[in-house]
């Protein structure tokens, strides 16, 4: 006689009862899976696995048993994804071995894409919505676990050695399967048609998992890397979302979190700042760690706008631990001493560390150069310019010698600071740019010095280099016949010293060297160029005698008017158009005044959303 | 030297009862909120003057202190 399942019948009974009342939430209290499972469960598993020891003779059965949990309506199509998703989470309790994680993560990662099948159905898939988000929540922290912590399931994958390369790659990308499955979920969420029409107002049936599941996925994207793949779904969201207000404070926190850092690593600072203000004014103020990463990326798409985080902002919880990274890199960029920050921020350095663990140390290093630049020069106009005079038609203005002179006393210093020129950005290049200073290549290490190949410790080095040609393979010779050469046989049977004039080195003519003084104003008058097309500086340039010109200072003096306030300067630009790109706002009614595409609105008293 | 001192965060915060191996959250990561709304009141902070702190720097410019330049454009 088969063993008795007590436990299992009347599990089945009370997961029936749960479908029929479209109890979502506690149907997902039902279905645990991670341990430490309470002793009942524990019971139940004992009778799975005496009563239905894997095997396909069993899997029939124990599907016949789910069958009988989904209601048979008059003319309406069964629920069938849903028994089949029972029947594995009864294998998934009967089978999963979590000293095995890789194992584990698989039989979770197929039973939630049955889940997300279950969820697909048109009038049941909402009551196990819940359900889906408890297991994508499950699977993630799993993935990501063993993204962080490979040597978990390294042994493992020793062990099964055959098909190692595919298990190691397919290893690499768990993450990105999990983002996968949860876009699907998200999918499903975003396209009910159920209720009224999505755009109108308030989310019903399964968009009210929409936020839920986009958040859980943009967390395994960004924990992945592949930010490309969030574009779809911000896209998806901007076109058939309902309004984000709709949403709880929690869902619309998150949300506007990823967004604005989706945005911050697209270089679009502007609507990144106002996703991320807007995340940080409706975080809990409370929910401390979250207020610190808002911030982490709050202050840097305001810095790259020219505004600073005031003492204020960094003396609140939230702000301190953030001080100590943001302040030296402020003061940086007012002391304008390019070599200066380069070096605070070089690959090599301390100070990078952190910026880079937060993604933002090359859009920081990239942005804000140019600010260091206008600080630079700024200085140099004080102290070296002419300020005008009330009675003289000369207007205010600043030769670029001085800015020359005192660039080189930069670059001086610095090597004083790092005497032994380890720093790339210290190193003085002989030719190409006087300003800019890219990391060696390996491969082009020899270009530092072209000298060094004339200099050379003997043949080695020119056998090493012009080998193929010193002693080829073989030869032709005066008859037009091919003769053979022995390996490493030198045809001309010498070596010239002095093979220069066969170099391809296109800055191997000295006089390149002679003209730094011209490329260093050349680059100078560029970079200056740049500071007044980007409205950073105000005036013009003449190229003859080099010089900057400010006009028009005669009501608000020399400085203010050639450098104007950075923040204002930026932020006039750029609020002509505050569109936020995946933030879906309600759409203007009828009779009321037109809102703006873009405008921000306040979110004070929205009526927030429940989860069914 | 980081990666060590991070993972022994990650072993502290486990709780002990827990079996699954210590594969959980990093502590730079999005958490989730415990609760699922609140109130506006309940994200501003208390301010003496009423919400309208002074957060941002918006004029930074450093007027004075670059005696070194001015020695050297002399």
């Amino acid at each position: 006689m088969a063993p008795q399942t007590p436990v299992l019948d009347q599990f089945l009974v009370s997961i029936a009862e749960l479908v029929k009342n479209r109890d979502g939430t506690k149907l997902q209290d039902y279905l645990q899976i991670e341990p430490p499972l309470s002793d009942i469960y524990l019971r139940m598993v004992e009778e799975l696995r005496l009563r239905y020891k894997p095997g396909p003779q069993s899997d029939t059965e124990l599907q016949q048993r789910c069958e009988v949990l989904v209601p048979h309506t008059k003319g309406g199509s069964p629920w069938s994804a849903f028994p089949t998703f029972m029947r594995l989470y009864f294998s998934f309790l009967r089978d999963v071995n979590v000293e095995n994680l890789l194992e584990t993560y698989k039989l979770l990662r197929a039973l939630l894409n049955q889940c997300v099948l279950a969820l697909g159905d048109s009038s049941h898939g909402v009551i196990v919505l819940p359900t889906v988000l408890y297991l994508s929540k499950v699977m993630a922290k799993l993935a990501m676990g063993l993204d962080r912590r490979p040597e978990l399931i390294a042994h493992i994958l020793r062990m099964e050695g055959g098909p190692k390369q595919e298990d190691s790659m397919e290893k690499v990308t768990l993450v990105e399967q999990s983002a996968n499955v949860v876009r699907e979920a998200f999918i499903k969420c975003l396209t009910d048609r159920s209720g009224n029409p999505a755009s109108l107002g308030k989310p019903e049936g399964k968009r009210v998992g929409i936020y839920l599941m986009a958040n859980l996925c943009l967390k395994l994207l960004f924990q992945c890397g592949k930010l490309r793949n969030a574009e779809q779904m911000f896209a998806s969201i901007s076109a058939q979302s309902p309004p984000l207000m709709h949403f709880p404070a929690s869902q619309r926190v998150t949300y506007l979190y990823y967004l604005g850092r989706y945005l911050f690593s697209n270089n679009l600072f502007h609507p990144a700042r106002i996703a991320l203000q807007a995340a940080y004014d409706q975080c809990h103020r409370q929910a401390l760690s979250q207020r610190t990463l808002i911030l982490t990326y709050l202050i840097p798409c305001n810095i790259i706008m020219g505004r600073f985080p005031s003492q204020t902002l960094l003396q609140r919880p939230e702000g301190q631990p953030l001080a100590e990274h943001f302040v030296p890199l402020c003061q940086l960029i007012i002391r304008g001493d390019y070599l200066a920050f380069r070096r605070h921020l070089s690959f090599d350095s301390p100070t990078s560390r952190w910026f880079g663990k937060n993604g933002i140390l090359l859009t920081l290093r990239n942005r804000c150069e140019i600010l260091v630049w206008r600080s630079f020069c700024r200085k140099v106009f004080i102290h070296g310019g002419f300020h005008g005079k009330a009675d003289s038609p000369t207007p205010p203005h600043l030769y670029l010698q001085k800015v020359l002179f005192a660039t080189k006393w930069l670059q001086s210093r610095s090597e004083h600071l790092v005497p032994n020129g380890t720093s790339h950005s210290s190193v003085k290049p002989q030719y190409g740019s006087q300003t800019i200073s890219e990391p060696i290549d390996r491969e082009y290490a020899g270009l530092e010095n072209p000298q060094s190949v004339n200099s050379s410790d003997g043949d080695n080095q020119l056998m090493g280099k012009y080998g193929d040609y010193l002693a080829p393979l073989g030869f032709f010779d005066a008859s037009g016949q091919f003769i053979k050469n022995m390996p490493g046989k030198l045809v001309d049977a010498f070596v010239k010293p002095d093979y220069d004039e066969y170099e391809l080195d296109p800055y191997a003519d000295e006089s390149i060297v002679q003209e730094q003084p011209a490329i260093l104003m050349g680059e100078i008058e560029s970079i200056l160029s740049s500071l007044i097309t980007q409205g950073l500086m105000r005036g013009y340039l003449t190229h003859q005698t080099p010089r900057l010109a400010i006009t028009g200072a005669r009501q608000r003096g020399a400085l203010p008017t050639g450098f104007p306030n950075v923040w204002e300067t930026i932020f006039k630009r750029e609020s002509e158009d505050n569109s936020v790109p995946g933030w879906v706002k309600p759409k203007a009614t009828m009779g009321a005044p037109a809102v703006g595409g873009g405008r921000v609105l306040h979110m004070t008293g929205a009526p927030p959303v429940g989860m069914q | 030297m980081s990666n060590s001192t991070s993972q022994d965060k990650v072993n502290a915060e486990q709780p002990p009862q827990q079996q699954k191996p210590q594969v959980l959250e990093e502590d730079d990561e999005f958490e989730d909120f415990p609760v699922e709304d609140w109130s506006q009141e309940e994200a501003e902070q208390s301010t003496a003057n009423g919400g309208n702190e002074h957060l941002w720097e918006e004029s930074w410019d450093d007027d004075d202190a670059a005696e070194d330049f001015s020695k050297q454009l002399k």
